[in-house]
């Protein structure tokens, strides 16, 4: 991880307060799920991301409820992906990356010196734009690999495996074949068992990069009625370029844009808000297709 | 992608503006019912009668315009509130057309003797004519979304509210002479008039939502 950014990241630290979700929804006088009961949730506050030089996102303050669904879109490169990857210390990966900001996972910051990764990316799960089972592993051994790689014992293991393939609605479809190759399986269903191998080690947060992009529409369904189910247990972040799902599956939507610098958030608010009276024009402009 | 854009953009203008046609139709079918009623004009009453069919079609064209845009681009914001009010907004020019269609067949009915005694004639030109006004009013406030002017027409039914009121006042009169038949007669035509207002006050409050996302108080 670079660090030449930590006078930034100082700098940063001193003027955020981050979005709350809860107050967004309080002032637009709309209901919306998402107590605190399921814990702290999750905050961001004044996340920027670089790829080298390239500043890719600026100060986006956000905080998550627990127990919601919250749909990022906006044009290709506003940032959405980079910002959800800076959530569950993905970002650091890439060769030249950087961050300043906080990401709190239940009031800690994930970023503090001393913090196990491995961890945080135990409870903040992640669900990618591409299934990608071990094709050589059987489905079962799929759900129950991130176990085996964090040496996580679980005492009962078939009846872990029943419960994260249920959760992730593929249950019914695969029971009867555990020993078949995950490679064996539709596009639709291995993502439905990336989702339930995700689910294994019992992230509190999850994180759905465009998961539904290379599905046909029954499965796409099926992932989304999946979403619905998994966000009365877990919060849920799920970047998307189909506008009508944003609008089917999250309580909250922010849209993101960049005007040629880095990524920024323009709104935030309730999904019904932004689908049927968005405050920005460049919001308006987005949903209803007008760009991007 | 822009190109699609311009065409659904086209086809929400298309909308807008048959829905400034069926006012002007509605509109016309009022001023000419009330003619026919004033002047006992039997034609002119047929003519009215007979264009009511030419409304109805007219909307229905409308909506399944409309149906057809919403399932092809399911619309969102603005565009989805653009597209719903339309629908409502046909629906009360459709039934403004009928109320019109209404005051022709009295007309039709009592030729060749008037409907309207010669006292309340005055009465009944004012909320013919206030009634054309509004009408007229509203096309505008379809055309333009000015939610002021959206607004105002709310007041301007406040005239024919008076008027209605004026003519049942004279009905209950003791000293009325025309009988229980004229004074059903024109308590139908005052509760036509009256219910025609109301519509282009609604059809006003749909734009001033359609405009601005919230409804007018």
């Amino acid at each position: 991880m670079t660090t030449s950014h930590e006078n930034e990241k100082e700098k940063m630290e001193t003027h955020v307060k981050p979005t709350s979700l809860a107050s967004v929804a309080q002032a637009h006088n709309v209901k919306v799920p998402g107590t605190r009961a399921l814990g702290t949730g999750l905050e961001t506050r004044g996340v920027h991301a670089w790829f080298g030089k390239h500043h890719a996102l600026a100060d986006i303050s956000l905080d998550f409820a627990a127990g919601t669904v919250t749909a990022l879109i906006g044009p290709s490169g506003c940032g959405k992906s980079t910002y959800i990857r800076t959530i569950n210390r993905m970002h650091e990966f890439i060769p030249g990356a950087a961050m300043a900001g906080e990401v709190l996972l239940d009031g800690k910051d994930v970023y503090a010196p001393g913090t196990d990764v491995t961890k945080i990316r135990l409870q903040i799960g992640m669900v990618f734009q591409k299934p990608n089972p071990f094709p050589s592993m059987t489905i079962g051994e799929n759900v129950l690999s991130g176990l085996k790689l964090a040496q996580i014992k679980a005492e009962n293991k078939d009846d872990l495996l029943e419960e994260c393939l249920e959760r992730a609605g593929l249950w019914s479809e695969v029971k009867d074949r555990l020993g078949a190759h995950g490679g064996s399986l539709s596009g639709g269903q291995q993502q439905r068992l990336c989702i339930a191998r995700a689910l294994a080690v019992r992230p509190q947060v999850l994180l759905m990069d465009e998961p539904c992009s290379a599905l046909d529409p029954g499965s796409t369904l099926r992932i989304e009625e999946t979403i619905r189910h998994l966000s009365d247990s877990m919060t849920i972040i799920i970047v998307t370029h189909n506008m009508q799902q944003a609008a089917r599956v999250s309580d909250y939507t922010a849209f993101f844009l960049s005007d040629g610098g880095p990524g920024q958030m323009i709104e935030v608010a309730p999904t019904s808000e932004i689908f049927s009276r968005p405050q920005d024009p460049r919001t308006e402009n987005y949903v209803t297709g007008r760009f991007g | 992608m822009a190109l699609i854009r311009s065409v659904f953009q086209d086809e929400l203008d298309s909308v807008s503006q048959s829905l400034v046609d069926l006012t002007s139709m509605v509109s016309a079918s009022m001023e000419q019912a009330t003619t026919a009623i004033l002047n006992s004009d039997l034609n002119l009453a047929q003519e009215v009668i007979a264009a009511d069919e030419k409304i109805d079609d007219f909307q229905h064209e409308i909506d399944a315009r409309i149906i057809d845009i919403i399932a092809r681009q399911q619309p969102v914001a603005s565009d989805l509130r653009a597209l719903v009010t339309a629908l409502r907004m046909s629906s009360d020019l459709e039934r403004m057309g009928d109320l019109s269609h209404h005051v022709a067949k009295i007309a039709r009915l009592r030729h060749p003797d008037p409907a309207v005694p010669t006292e309340l004639i005055q009465t009944i030109t004012s909320m013919g004519s206030a009634a054309v006004k509004i009408t007229n009013k509203t096309g505008i406030v379809i055309t333009t979304r000015d939610t002021d002017m959206a607004l105002e027409v709310e007041r301007d039914d406040d005239e024919i509210d008076n008027l209605h009121r004026q003519l049942i006042g004279v009905l209950i009169e003791p000293t009325w002479k025309h009988g229980i038949e004229t004074a059903i007669d024109l308590t139908l035509l005052g509760r036509y008039y009256e219910r025609y207002a109301d519509h282009a006050v609604s059809i006003s409050r749909r734009v001033y939502f359609l405009v601005t996302g919230k409804f007018a108080s």
